[in-house]
């Protein structure tokens, strides 16, 4: 050990900052107003030491994590000395290296005897953040002007005063100003509530100890990464993914992924298309997430989770102005979902020729909806992302089938979706369907996870349904062979039932619809890993039975024939079912 | 004249205890081997060694026994090995699968495993029968039920051999009428199976919440009524007169016809009465503000307790499942005797969770364990004697933990044999701590304002350590110590306890009228059926809380109201009240914000008179008579590193009340050791427990 730390001092810290990190995120979903927060885990706490540098990640949501560590640089860099005991500062701008608008993150310098010793950090995707669409997402905004309220790096709190001018002047431009007010407070009291628990670390350690504990935990986590890389063979390796067109005609956008390997070091290299005037581009600091997730889905490493992760990666997202190294103006609010899963498919895939006994399926892709209405119970105005009409199928591993419900890949089953239950009480809706989809989920040796489906009307009123992402043609990829026949079953798709019959969306749309019509959200499953055929033939029957496969969806993508009254396998059948299938 | 015995029979997974009292406050402890597939032979084995020890027979000591409390993990048990029944679910059209979804979640700790698995289905998919009704957020019926889908269910079942069926629809918090018709049915089609319906089980708002506990109760309810039956005709054929009494996870206690319904609530009942003797062992120094930690050979539990009040659980993952209704907040980690110590691949020396169990056990038992465990530690660090414990029937070998630790923790590290031990010692030490800051901490409790109460085999070795890590300068080791849940039972109050859901916005507009007898009507029939059981006026009381939160938020803070009535009159105290929980918990609180009534809750007491307390004979502050011997034993330098100290060694068994034991010391009862730390003192109080205090 380089430093001269002990190793049960070590784990106690060790501890300390996990707790930390814990507190802060019960304290905000505790608290919190809008069900993104309280109930869908949609924010992740960090913490980052006086150097900016990101020590401990927690447990939360990827795609926040990744841009965190870029945009608290820009933070600390935008204020230099400029920071006193008490101040708090609030930021959601990508050209500050934040991911899109929505993901509003409050970072709390934390002082120490008149020194600054760390930040705690809380990042959370607000329900809205005012502009010309409720929620955010606005298919038709052709520069990021147009999204919404744009907060580069100010200070809510100036020496523990609240700035109540400037917090007046940024709530008055979001919608549902109640539930925006509630969730700023719930961040305020997560990163105090982490800024205690420091605090007394502190007083129990010292500074030089703890610093030298953080320090070593930071090393622990580079070694991990670079004895990882260390075992692949050195060489160029590529690969890449491909966005679909979602409704804004520029087509389907391929992501390209590079990765040099030489010893322990790892360059990535991204080349994507130039931006387009569409919400899909991705800044830097969210790019960073995307590249970071795909390196950690290959990595699968334990925790300590920590920038030390990163030290052995050098990463050039591509020219200025493209798709995933965009630049003003080009809009992006959809980017935390696509193209961020897109890059992580790509960067994954590269990595695994390297390595290609690491592979494993991609999650289904977020293909989401928001809602938005008038409440006539208390005459307010509401607006949400709706968590449960997110989830998706995970990727099956080399281990075992994909978990059902559990995705997006963003959010790498960080998410929860909320009791129904609790929705209804909080927005006037009825949820008539959240369940899974048979056929969803990716045929192989292991099955991918099946996707959901979730099917709202509204009550009294008429409701705004906005939609974001994709996934909605082409399927979440397989791995080790794995390849599906009945791949429409297993995208997402937007279904409005009216008494005019049945309307399917697979672009980004505003739909108004009215009591009496439903918006059913149907979300893609997982891809599945390895060849179909080699499925034992009672776990498709188990899988039958159970509605997660058809019987058709056993005969074509399985060559299992399966009785459907007694959901007993046929056994001489698909004996010869599979032979043909192996031969063809 | 009539005997007046209590006995309280704790059935863990390894060994069974006996408290048994009398009415001049002798108390005393049995163990038998517990027998898993019948529960009634390790309780037979137990009656006769009490038979034995009080020289009459068991049908003559169960006649005069007005109280017998059994506290069970059989219900645990069964969800851990997957031995419920075959379930089937009938429930709202396009929800069949909330169950499953489990909210869309991968647990943390996982987020990038590849190998960590699904949790097992209580009911597979094709049992989950979906029916066509529903109700609004509002109460109003939606969708009428269609009885033929419950019929068709019924069908399925039939043919599928279900044992027990669930029912549980959307909103039937708000209007059980569509629940209480598809169970009529089910009776109808499926007499003789096991029904638990969803606003009978667990009254309150939260779909998943509430299927998945009602789903737990009729996997396990089969199960724990043939132990409930089978214990209740033993003792009756033995001679009880008295019904047996179960002990319940929430701390109450309810007969075995009344606990099978709803088995969901004795799901973790082995460590819940702790807090009750944890509070008996504490009140006569005046103390109702305590941790107790309980460590055995696998495990560690923790309970909180403040004010005489203990941190109740609720809607919370228990063993991957979630589970809504009430339980005494038990901590409990993989943390006990056995633990192994080992290196992870990051070069961290870990302890736990995996265990040495029984066997091959730790190092020292010489049963063929090779992995050093915190038990190995203990006896090199000098706390244990290998010749002493039960008093030498356990015979332990100090080479084999030498070596386990020399080979798997201190030659790797450069260490020598003692620092890697006390290494061990401190990294358990550290996890166990981090267990006692979520229950206390986290939650905003102050672990300055508690004492700590240590319990189990192992837990006197460390308490001293643990109570310093967490800033606690008084600690209380009952003699008991070792059967500490067995006697909590003894001495705990009848309770039942209620909950409604009662959504209402808490302003001056509020109807207060409707809270009040919605109060009533849940207290009067646990009032009725605790008069029919015998309590007078004078011994019954209750307790009232509500979930309060600010509109807009979707969880509740609970604040206690005790006996307070809800009026327009006390609604500034409530408020107040609601702002303090919510500032302590979370560092703020918005005093202008409106705040809204979810759940009330109310707690009612059936109070048992507690046995006399022993009363043990005084001395003088000079211990020097219960010497026992001197040793080497190993404590912290201080800083980083360790010393060895010429250490004092008491025989517990000769100590006297008043007696003064100054660490570094070490004192031996029979199925446990006191490890005073230095700068701690011991001292024997007269009802049988050590109080050690820091200097």
């Amino acid at each position: 050990m380089g430093r001269n730390v002990d190793r049960i001092t070590l784990s106690v810290v060790r501890g300390v900052l996990e707790t930390t990190q814990r507190e802060m995120t019960l304290t905000l979903e505790k608290t919190a107003r809008s069900s993104v927060f309280n109930t869908a885990h949609d924010y992740s706490n960090a913490l980052f030491n006086h150097r900016a540098e990101m020590i401990l990640q927690g447990q939360d949501i990827p795609i926040h994590l990744g841009s965190l560590m870029p945009a608290m640089k820009a933070v600390a860099g935008f204020f230099g000395d400029d920071l006193a005991e008490g101040d708090v500062i609030y930021h959601n701008d990508p050209r500050y290296m934040g991911s899109h608008i929505l993901d509003c993150c409050m970072y709390n310098p934390v002082f120490y005897k008149g020194e600054l010793v760390f930040w705690t950090v809380c990042k959370g995707h607000v329900t809205d953040i005012g502009g010309p669409v409720p929620a955010g997402y606005n298919p038709d905004a052709k520069e990021l002007y147009a999204e919404g309220l744009h907060i580069p790096p100010v200070k809510l709190w100036d020496r523990g005063k609240e700035r109540k001018d400037v917090v007046n002047f940024m709530l008055a431009n979001m919608r549902a100003r109640r539930d925006q007010e509630g969730d700023l407070r719930a961040q305020y009291g997560a990163v105090k509530v982490g800024e205690r628990n420091l605090i007394a670390l502190l007083d129990k350690y010292g500074v030089q100890t703890v610093q030298d504990c953080i320090d070593e935990l930071m090393d622990m986590a580079d070694r991990q990464m670079r004895g990882l890389i260390a075992t692949l063979p050195d060489g160029v390796y590529e690969d890449s993914a491909v966005v679909e067109d979602a409704g804004h005609g520029y087509g389907d956008l391929e992501i390209k992924a590079r990765i040099e390997i030489r010893g322990d070091q790892c360059k990535i290299r991204i080349d994507s298309p130039p931006q387009i005037p569409y919400f899909i581009n991705s800044y830097a600091g969210n790019s960073v997430s995307g590249v970071y997730l795909g390196l950690m889905m290959f990595a699968q490493v334990d925790p300590p989770y920590n920038e030390g992760l990163y030290r052995c990666v050098e990463l050039d997202l591509g020219p200025k102005g493209t798709l995933c190294n965009a630049v003003e103006p080009a809009p992006c609010v959809n980017c935390t979902t696509t193209p961020m899963e897109t890059l992580a498919d790509a960067v994954r895939k590269a990595l695994e020729k390297a390595a290609p006994d690491r592979a494993v399926a991609s999650w289904g892709h977020a293909n989401g909806v928001n809602i938005a209405g008038q409440d006539s119970r208390n005459r307010e105005e509401y607006v949400s992302m709706i968590l449960a009409s997110i989830i998706s199928g995970a990727g099956a591993t080399a281990y075992m089938d994909g978990w059902h419900a559990c995705g997006p890949q963003c959010c790498f089953g960080a998410l929860t979706s909320g009791d129904i239950e609790v929705l209804e009480y909080s927005y006037p809706i009825i949820i008539h369907r959240y369940g899974l989809m048979t056929d969803s989920g990716g045929a192989g040796k292991y099955r991918g996870g099946s996707g959901t489906v979730w099917e709202v009307e509204p009550i009294d009123h008429e409701m705004t349904v906005i939609t974001f992402g994709e996934g909605r043609r082409f399927p979440a990829l397989g791995a080790a062979g794995a390849e599906s026949q009945m791949t429409d079953a297993k995208v997402g798709r937007l279904v409005v039932s009216s008494a005019a019959g049945e309307k399917i969306y697979r672009e980004n749309v505003l739909v108004t619809i009215k009591p009496g019509e439903r918006a059913a959200n149907h979300n893609p499953g997982g891809g599945g890993y390895g060849n179909p055929l080699e499925r034992p033939a009672d776990r498709v029957a188990d899988d039958v039975r159970n509605g997660i496969v058809s019987v058709d969806g056993a005969r074509l993508e399985y060559g299992v024939v399966i009785d459907p009254s007694t959901f007993a396998v046929d056994e001489a059948a698909t004996r010869r079912a599979r032979q043909e299938r192996t031969a063809a | 004249m009539k005997k007046k015995y209590r006995l309280g029979i704790d059935a863990g997974g390894t060994f069974t205890d006996f408290v048994f009292s009398d009415d001049q406050g002798n108390v005393r402890l049995f163990k038998s081997t517990s027998t898993p597939d019948d529960g009634t032979q390790a309780i037979d084995a137990g009656l006769q060694q009490i038979s034995a020890a009080v020289g009459r027979s068991i049908e003559d000591i169960l006649a005069d026994t007005d109280l017998c409390i059994n506290g069970t993990t059989v219900a645990l048990n069964a969800l851990i090995q997957f031995k419920g029944v075959k379930v089937g679910l009938i429930c709202t059209a396009g929800h069949e699968d909330s169950i499953e979804i489990r909210l869309g979640h991968k647990e943390d700790g996982y987020r990038y495993d590849a190998k960590y698995p699904p949790a097992r289905m209580l009911v597979p998919r094709y049992l989950r029968f979906p029916v066509r009704e529903r109700t609004r957020s509002d109460g109003q019926e939606y969708t009428p039920l269609h009885e033929e889908d419950v019929r068709a269910a019924c069908d399925l079942f039939r043919k599928e051999g279900v044992e027990a069926v669930v029912i549980s629809f959307v909103w039937s918090v708000l209007d059980a009428s569509h629940e209480k018709r598809a169970a009529e049915i089910v009776r109808e089609c499926l007499p003789g199976v096991f029904l638990s319906v969803g606003s009978e089980v667990f009254p309150q708002t939260r779909e998943y919440t509430r299927t998945s506990t009602t789903v737990l109760n009729a996997y396990l309810g089969p199960v724990l009524q043939k132990y409930v039956e089978g214990i209740d005709a033993y003792m009756r054929g033995r001679g009880l007169r008295a019904p047996v009494q179960y002990f319940q996870s929430n701390g109450g206690m309810a007969t075995g016809r009344a606990m099978s319904q709803k088995s969901v609530y004795a799901i973790n009942s082995g460590p819940a009465s702790a807090p009750q003797a944890g509070l008996y062992f504490a009140k006569p120094l005046d103390i109702d503000n305590i941790i107790t930690v309980d460590m055995g050979g696998t495990s560690f539990d923790i309970t909180l307790t403040q004010g005489g009040r203990t941190n109740i659980s609720k809607n919370i993952d228990f063993l991957r499942y979630r589970i809504g209704v009430p339980m005494i907040q038990v901590e409990t980690l993989g943390a006990g005797g056995g633990s192994i110590a080992w290196i992870d691949p990051s070069g961290l020396l870990r302890v736990g969770p995996q265990s040495a169990g029984a066997v091959p056990g730790p190092a020292c038992y010489g049963r063929g364990g090779r992995e050093p465990t915190v038990t190995d530690a203990n006896v090199v660090l000098g706390y244990l004697h290998p010749e002493h414990l039960l008093r030498g029937r356990l015979k332990l070998d100090r080479q084999a933990s030498i070596d386990a630790i020399r080979d798997r923790v201190a030659t790797p590290f450069g260490m020598t044999v003692e620092e890697a031990a006390y290494g061990i010692f401190k990294i358990v030490n550290n996890n166990m701590v981090g267990g006692m800051r979520r229950v206390s901490i986290e939650r905003g409790y102050d672990p300055r304002d508690f004492a700590l109460l240590g319990a189990g085999g192992a837990g006197p070795l460390h308490i001293t350590a643990l109570a310093a890590e967490m800033g606690i300068r008084k600690v209380l080791v009952p003699k008991l110590a070792s059967g500490l849940c067995a006697f909590g039972q003894i001495i705990s109050d009848v309770k039942y306890n209620y909950l409604a859901a009662c959504p209402m916005r808490l302003d001056e507009r509020a109807d207060f009228e409707a809270v009040r007898r919605l109060y009533v009507s849940i207290e009067d029939a646990a009032v009725a059926s605790l008069k029919a059981e015998g309590f007078a006026d004078a011994d019954i009381s209750i307790e009232r809380s509500m979930d309060l939160r600010y509109v807009g938020q979707v969880h509740e803070c609970t604040v206690e109201l005790g006996s307070m009535e809800v009026s327009l009159e006390t609604l500034p105290e409530i408020r107040g009240r609601l702002d303090r929980v919510h500032r302590q918990l979370f560092t703020y609180d918005e005093p202008d914000s409106l705040a809204e009534l979810v759940n009330i809750e109310s707690t009612v007491y059936g109070r048992v008179p507690k046995p006399n307390p022993p009363r043990y004979p005084k001395g003088g502050a000079d211990a020097s008579h219960a010497l026992d011997h001197v040793r080497d034993a190993v404590f912290s330098d201080g800083g980083t590193g360790v010393r060895r100290v010429s250490t004092p060694v008491f025989d517990g068994s000769k100590l006297l009340a008043g007696n003064v034991v100054s660490g570094p010391a070490v004192i031996e009862e029979e199925t446990t050791s006191i490890v005073v730390e230095p700068g701690w003192k011991a001292v024997l109080d007269s009802q049988g427990s050590y109080v050690l205090t820091q200097d």
